[in-house]
C-alpha cells in the first residue's frame, strides 16, 4: 500500500449553540495518500469546511470533537496537547482558508507575514534564510519577487490567493487542505490558480485535500473524491468512478445537477427538498427524507461506510447497481 | 397571465393576521431579553418606581391627611424641629419646610417618569426623522442637517440647558421637549443615519425602487421599521440622561417646577443641610439614591435591549 | 407593429461615473462601467450577459430597470398591450413608476433582497400596492395564486412567514414571485442562483424557464457562470470592460467562439467532467477598472492575437459575421 500520509477515522464533531447541539461532523473516514490530492465536495452545512478545521485543529469555542482519530503520519493529532498540536499546524498541515483574501494582515508587508511564519516554527533559521525561502516561494506560486515588500492591497484577488498559498507552502507542511480557494475569483483567474496548484502539488508531491462546492472544479483537481452530506460521507471514490459510477443516491443526483458547457445540452436533475437541519437531523440516513430509494430500514439505522469493491466507500442501502460497460 | 381563484386565499382579516405577529414577535424578543439579568435588574426597579409613584395618589387618599402629608405645601405642627429624623410617622423624616420626605419622594416619581418617556419619545422622533431623511436624500438636505447636529453637538449641553432655563423659565414638559429635540439632533441622528444608510444600499430598497416605489413610500414602509429597534434602544438611554439633566438643572433652581427630586436636593441645599452630618441624611441620600437608581434602571434596560437588538452581541 | 420587432431594443447605452480626486474632490476621471452598447430581446426569449467582475453586466442590467440613469443612450420597450414603444431611458416621474409595471428584477442575494421585517405577503404584494393595483383581497388572491406557482405550497402557511423562517431557495422563490406579480414583459435576473446551493438553483431554474414559457416574459440573464448561462438562455452576449464584444446564439458561441476573449473565458471554465481534457488559452494580466480608456479595443494589451492595428485604429465594432453572430474583433 502507497504511503498514507493522512488517516481519518471516525471523526464526529458537533457545535453548540443556544438552540442546542449542531451535528456537524458524523463518523467521517477517509485516507489520504502521499501525492494524491483529495476532493471533498458537497453543499452549504455538508460539514467540509468543519472537517477541515478539525484537521488544523482550529476550532471555535463553541466546537467540540466528540470522538475518533485524525492520524498524520501515524501520529493520532486529536490527541496532541495545544502546545503539540502549534508545532505541527503550518509544519504538518496547512491551509489555505476559505476567504483567504481577507487572512492577510492589511498593516503588514505580504513578505514579512510569512517570515513571520516561518520564524516562529523555524526560530534557529536567520531571516536571511527565511527570506530565501519566501523568494523561492514566490517564485513557486508565480509572483514577482518584487510583491514580497507590497501591502496585501497592491495585490489582485487572484495575486493574494497565490500568496496565502505560498504561506501554506512556507513550512513545508505533508499535508495542504484548501477551502474553497477560487470561490470568490473570476473564471480566467480561477483558472491560474488551479493550474498553480497542480502544478505544486506534482512538483512537490503534496498530499492535497480540496474542498469545494463546485464539483467541476473538484473534478479536475481531485485524484479522489468524497462527497458529503448532512455531515456525514455519503461515497468516497477515485473520481472517475465516483462521476461515471457514483453509486449513492445523492451522489448521482449531485452530478447530473451540474450544467456543463460542453457535451450535450441535457435535463438538469432537481432534488427535491432542503439539506436537513443538523440540530435534529433525521434518524438512520440523513438523506432519506429526500431520497427516491428510501425504504424503512433507511429511517432507523444509519448505513454503515463500507467497501464495495475497489476502494469505493458507500454509506448506503440501496446503492445504484454498477452498469457494466 | 390569468390567476385562477382555486386558492382560498386570506381567511382572517388582515388586520387580525398582522396583531397576531406583532404579538408573536413581542414575546420572541421578550424571551430574548429575559435571558439577560441585567435587563431583568433594570425592568425590576423601573417596575418598583412605578408601584411608587401609584401608591402615592392611593396613599393621599387613604392613611396620609392632606394638610401634614402633602408634599408641596404639607407642614406638621406636632413636630417642634424640622427637619426631622425619621420616625413612625414620618418613615424618612421631615424637610425644613416641614413636608414629609417621603411623600415627596413618591409625588415627584410620575413626573420624572414622565419627564424621562416623553424626552425619550421626543428624540426619537428627531432623530429617526432627521438620520433617515438625511440618509436617503442625501445632498444639501443631509448636508443641513449635519451641520445642525455638529451645532448641537459642540455646544455643551448643561451649560446650555441652564441658560434656557433661566431666561425662559422652563416647566417639566418644556424642558422634557427641548432636551429630547437637542439630544435627537446631536449623537442620535448620526448613529440613526448611519444605520439608515446600511439600509439604503440594500437589495429590498432597490427591490422596491423597481416596484414603482416613490421616496415616501421607502422610507415609511422600509427605513423606519428597520430603523425603529435602534430607537428604541435609545429611547432608553435618553430617559436616563433626561432624568439626571432635571436633577442637575433642579438642584441649581433653574425649573420652575414644584416637586421633584433635584428639587429635594435642591431644598436640602439652600437651607444649608447639605453637608450638615449624617443626622441629616434623610435630605439627601432618599432622593440622591432614586435618582441614581431610576437613571441606572432606564440605563440596564437600555443595554439588555442593546442584546435583543443587534443580534451579533447575542450569546451563541 | 411588426412581428419580429424586439421587445427590448438597447442603442448605445453608455453609463458613466465620475472618479473623484483631487484635494477639492473635482472630477478629472470617468469610470466608462458601460459603453455604448447595444442588445436587443425578442418577446418570450432569454438572452444571458456574461462576463466578469467589473465588465458592467450588472450596471447595464440596472441601467435596464432605471435604477441607474443612462448618461448617454436608449432603452426601447414595446409595451405589448399598449402597442406603442417607449424610450426607458428618458421617463421620467409619474410615466417612469407606469412603465416600471412592464419591467422587473431579481436581485442576486436571497438574503438582502427581502425586507426582514415585512412578510412574505407584504413583500410580494409591494408591486401591487406601490402601482395601485386591485383590491386588498384580489391581492390577496393574486399573491397566493403566485405563490403557488413558484412551489411554495400550501400558500397559506408561506403567506405570513419572515425571511428568516425561510431557506435560500425559498427566499429567491419570494423574490420571482414579487418580480412577476405586476405582470412585467420582461425582467432582468442579476445572478439568481449564485448564492444558492447546488441542489437548489436547479430547482429555480426550472421554474424561471417555466414562468418564462408559461407567461411569456423576456429574462436579461446576468452571470459570471457560462454553464448556467448555456442551460437557461438561447442567447449570449459576452461583456468586457464595458463593451460587448461578442453575441451569438448560445449553442454557436460555445461551438464557435470567435472574439479571443470569448474563447480565452470558454476554455477557462471547468468542466464536470474528469475525463476531459481542457486545454486554457492563456492570457496576461487582469482587469483593470475601465477609467477614462482610450478609443482603442478594450481588449489590446491582453489579446493574443493582437495587431498593430488593433493598438492604432478605434475599437472595433459589433458586426454580423453570419447568421447573427456578431463579434467585436479585426
Amino acid at each position: 500500500m502507497a504511503d498514507t500520509v493522512l488517516s481519518v477515522q471516525n471523526l464526529t464533531m458537533h457545535y453548540t449553540t443556544r438552540k442546542g447541539d449542531v451535528s456537524a461532523v458524523d463518523d467521517v473516514s477517509f485516507d489520504l495518500e502521499k501525492g494524491q490530492a483529495l476532493g471533498l465536495v458537497g453543499e452549504s452545512g455538508c460539514g467540509k469546511t468543519s472537517v477541515a478545521i478539525s484537521l488544523i485543529r482550529l476550532l471555535p469555542e463553541n466546537a467540540r470533537i466528540l470522538g475518533g482519530h485524525i492520524y498524520l503520519d501515524g501520529t493520532d493529532i486529536l490527541a496532541l496537547s495545544e502546545p503539540e498540536v502549534l508545532k505541527i499546524r503550518w509544519t504538518g498541515i496547512s491551509m489555505v482558508f476559505q476567504g483567504a483574501m481577507n487572512a492577510l494582515n492589511p498593516v503588514y508587508r505580504v513578505g514579512d507575514q510569512i517570515v513571520e511564519a516561518l520564524q516562529t516554527h523555524f526560530p534557529d533559521k536567520s531571516r536571511a534564510e527565511s527570506r530565501e525561502i519566501v523568494e523561492r516561494l514566490f517564485r513557486v506560486v508565480e509572483l514577482d519577487a518584487a510583491m514580497i515588500d507590497r501591502y496585501p492591497h497592491e495585490f489582485s484577488g487572484g495575486m493574494r490567493q497565490r500568496a496565502i498559498i505560498a504561506m501554506a507552502l512556507s513550512c513545508d507542511p505533508q499535508v495542504i487542505v484548501a477551502d474553497e480557494p477560487t470561490t470568490a475569483l473570476d473564471v480566467i483567474v480561477q483558472d491560474g490558480i488551479l493550474k498553480e496548484l497542480r502544478e505544486i502539488q506534482d512538483e512537490l508531491d503534496m498530499a492535497m485535500i480540496y474542498i469545494s462546492h463546485d464539483i467541476a472544479v473538484i473534478a479536475e483537481v481531485s485524484d479522489r473524491i468524497g462527497v458529503m452530506y448532512a455531515g456525514r460521507m455519503a461515497e468516497l471514490s477515485d473520481t472517475v468512478t465516483v462521476f461515471r459510477q457514483p453509486r449513492h443516491p445523492y451522489t448521482y443526483a449531485l452530478m447530473s445537477a451540474f450544467p456543463s458547457i460542453k457535451g450535450p445540452k441535457r435535463k438538469l436533475a432537481t432534488l427535491p427538498g432542503e439539506p436537513p437541519d443538523l440540530l435534529e437531523p433525521p434518524p438512520g440516513c440523513r438523506f432519506h427524507p429526500r431520497c427516491p430509494r428510501a425504504t424503512a430500514e433507511c429511517r432507523k439505522v444509519p448505513p454503515a461506510f463500507e467497501d464495495l469493491g475497489g476502494d469505493h466507500f458507500v454509506a448506503c442501502y440501496h446503492p445504484i447497481e454498477e452498469s457494466n460497460g | 397571465m390569468t390567476t385562477q381563484g382555486l386558492i382560498a386565499p386570506v381567511t382572517e382579516p388582515l388586520w387580525r393576521i398582522r396583531l397576531r405577529l406583532a404579538w408573536r414577535g413581542l414575546t420572541a424578543n421578550w424571551r430574548l431579553f429575559k435571558e439577560n439579568p441585567i435587563g431583568l435588574i433594570g425592568l425590576g426597579i423601573i417596575l418598583f418606581f412605578a408601584l411608587m409613584a401609584l401608591a402615592h395618589p392611593v396613599l393621599m387618599a387613604t392613611v396620609w391627611e392632606t394638610r401634614v402629608y402633602d408634599p408641596i405645601i404639607g407642614y406638621d405642627d406636632q413636630i417642634a424641629v424640622h427637619p426631622a429624623p425619621p420616625s413612625a410617622r414620618h418613615p424618612l423624616g421631615t424637610d425644613p419646610l416641614g413636608r414629609d420626605v417621603l411623600s415627596q419622594l413618591l409625588y415627584s416619581t410620575r413626573s420624572e417618569f414622565a419627564l424621562g418617556l416623553l424626552a425619550a419619545l421626543v428624540s426619537v422622533v428627531v432623530a429617526t426623522a432627521v438620520g433617515a431623511m438625511a440618509a436617503y436624500f442625501g445632498g444639501i438636505i443631509d448636508t443641513i442637517f449635519m451641520r445642525i447636529a455638529d451645532v448641537v453637538l459642540m455646544l455643551p449641553f448643561i451649560a446650555v440647558l441652564i441658560v434656557l432655563t433661566a431666561l425662559l423659565r422652563f416647566e417639566l414638559i418644556h424642558l422634557a421637549i427641548v432636551y429630547g429635540v437637542l439630544v435627537g439632533f446631536g449623537g442620535q441622528t448620526i448613529v440613526v443615519k448611519s444605520q439608515a444608510l446600511s439600509i439604503k444600499i440594500k437589495p429590498f430598497i432597490e427591490a422596491a425602487r423597481v416596484a414603482g416605489g416613490g421616496h415616501w413610500h421607502i422610507i415609511a414602509t422600509h427605513m423606519l421599521p428597520n430603523l425603529l429597534p435602534l430607537a428604541f434602544l435609545y429611547m432608553m438611554l435618553t430617559a436616563t440622561n433626561a432624568i439626571f439633566a432635571e436633577a442637575v438643572l433642579s438642584y441649581f433652581g433653574l425649573l420652575n417646577i414644584r416637586m421633584s427630586w433635584g428639587i429635594m436636593l435642591n431644598t436640602a441645599r439652600v437651607s444649608g443641610y447639605l453637608l450638615a452630618g449624617p443626622d441629616y441624611f434623610h435630605l439627601i441620600i432618599p432622593a440622591g439614591a432614586a435618582i441614581s437608581l431610576l437613571c441606572s434602571a432606564f440605563y440596564l434596560v437600555g443595554r439588555a435591549m442593546d442584546e435583543v437588538v443587534n443580534p451579533r452581541l447575542r450569546k451563541r | 407593429m411588426a412581428e419580429n420587432a424586439p421587445l427590448v431594443e438597447v442603442q448605445g447605452l453608455r453609463k458613466l461615473f465620475p472618479v473623484e480626486s483631487g484635494l477639492f474632490r473635482q472630477t478629472h476621471s470617468f469610470i466608462h462601467a458601460v459603453d455604448g452598447i447595444d442588445l436587443k430581446i425578442q418577446a418570450g426569449r432569454t438572452l444571458g450577459l456574461v462576463g466578469e467582475s467589473g465588465c458592467g453586466k450588472t450596471t447595464t442590467g440596472k441601467l435596464l430597470v432605471r435604477l441607474l440613469d443612462p448618461t448617454e443612450g436608449s432603452i426601447y420597450v414595446t409595451d405589448p398591450e399598449l402597442g406603442q414603444t417607449v424610450d426607458l431611458a428618458g421617463l421620467k416621474g409619474r410615466q417612469l413608476k407606469a412603465f416600471r409595471r412592464r419591467v422587473q428584477m431579481i436581485f442576486q442575494d436571497p438574503y438582502e433582497s427581502l425586507n426582514p421585517r415585512r412578510t412574505v405577503f407584504d413583500t410580494v404584494a409591494e408591486p401591487l400596492v406601490v402601482q395601485d393595483v386591485g383590491t386588498l383581497s384580489e391581492r390577496e388572491e393574486r399573491v397566493a395564486n403566485l405563490l403557488q406557482l413558484v412551489g411554495l405550497s400550501p400558500p397559506s402557511s408561506f403567506l405570513f412567514r419572515f425571511p428568516h423562517e425561510l431557506s435560500g431557495g425559498q427566499r429567491q422563490r419570494v423574490a420571482i414571485a414579487r418580480a412577476l406579480v405586476i405582470e412585467p414583459v420582461f425582467v432582468v435576473c442579476d445572478e439568481p442562483t449564485s448564492m444558492l446551493d447546488v441542489s437548489i438553483r436547479t430547482g429555480v431554474m426550472e421554474l424561471m424557464m417555466d414562468l418564462a414559457d408559461r407567461f411569456g416574459v423576456s429574462y436579461l440573464y446576468i452571470t459570471h457562470d457560462l454553464a448556467v448561462a448555456r442551460y437557461m438562455c438561447q442567447e449570449i452576449a459576452v461583456m468586457y470592460l464595458g463593451k460587448i464584444v461578442e453575441r451569438a446564439e448560445t449553442e454557436e458561441l460555445l461551438s464557435n467562439p470567435l472574439h479571443p476573449y470569448t474563447r480565452a473565458l470558454i476554455s477557462a471554465v471547468p468542466v464536470p467532467d474528469p475525463e476531459y481534457e481542457r486545454t486554457a488559452i492563456e492570457i496576461e494580466g487582469g482587469i483593470a477598472a475601465p477609467i477614462d480608456p482610450g478609443e482603442q479595443c478594450r481588449f489590446y494589451d491582453r489579446c493574443p492575437l493582437r495587431t498593430d492595428r488593433c493598438g492604432l485604429e478605434d475599437a472595433p465594432p459589433l458586426v454580423d459575421r453570419g447568421g447573427g453572430h456578431y463579434v467585436a474583433c479585426f
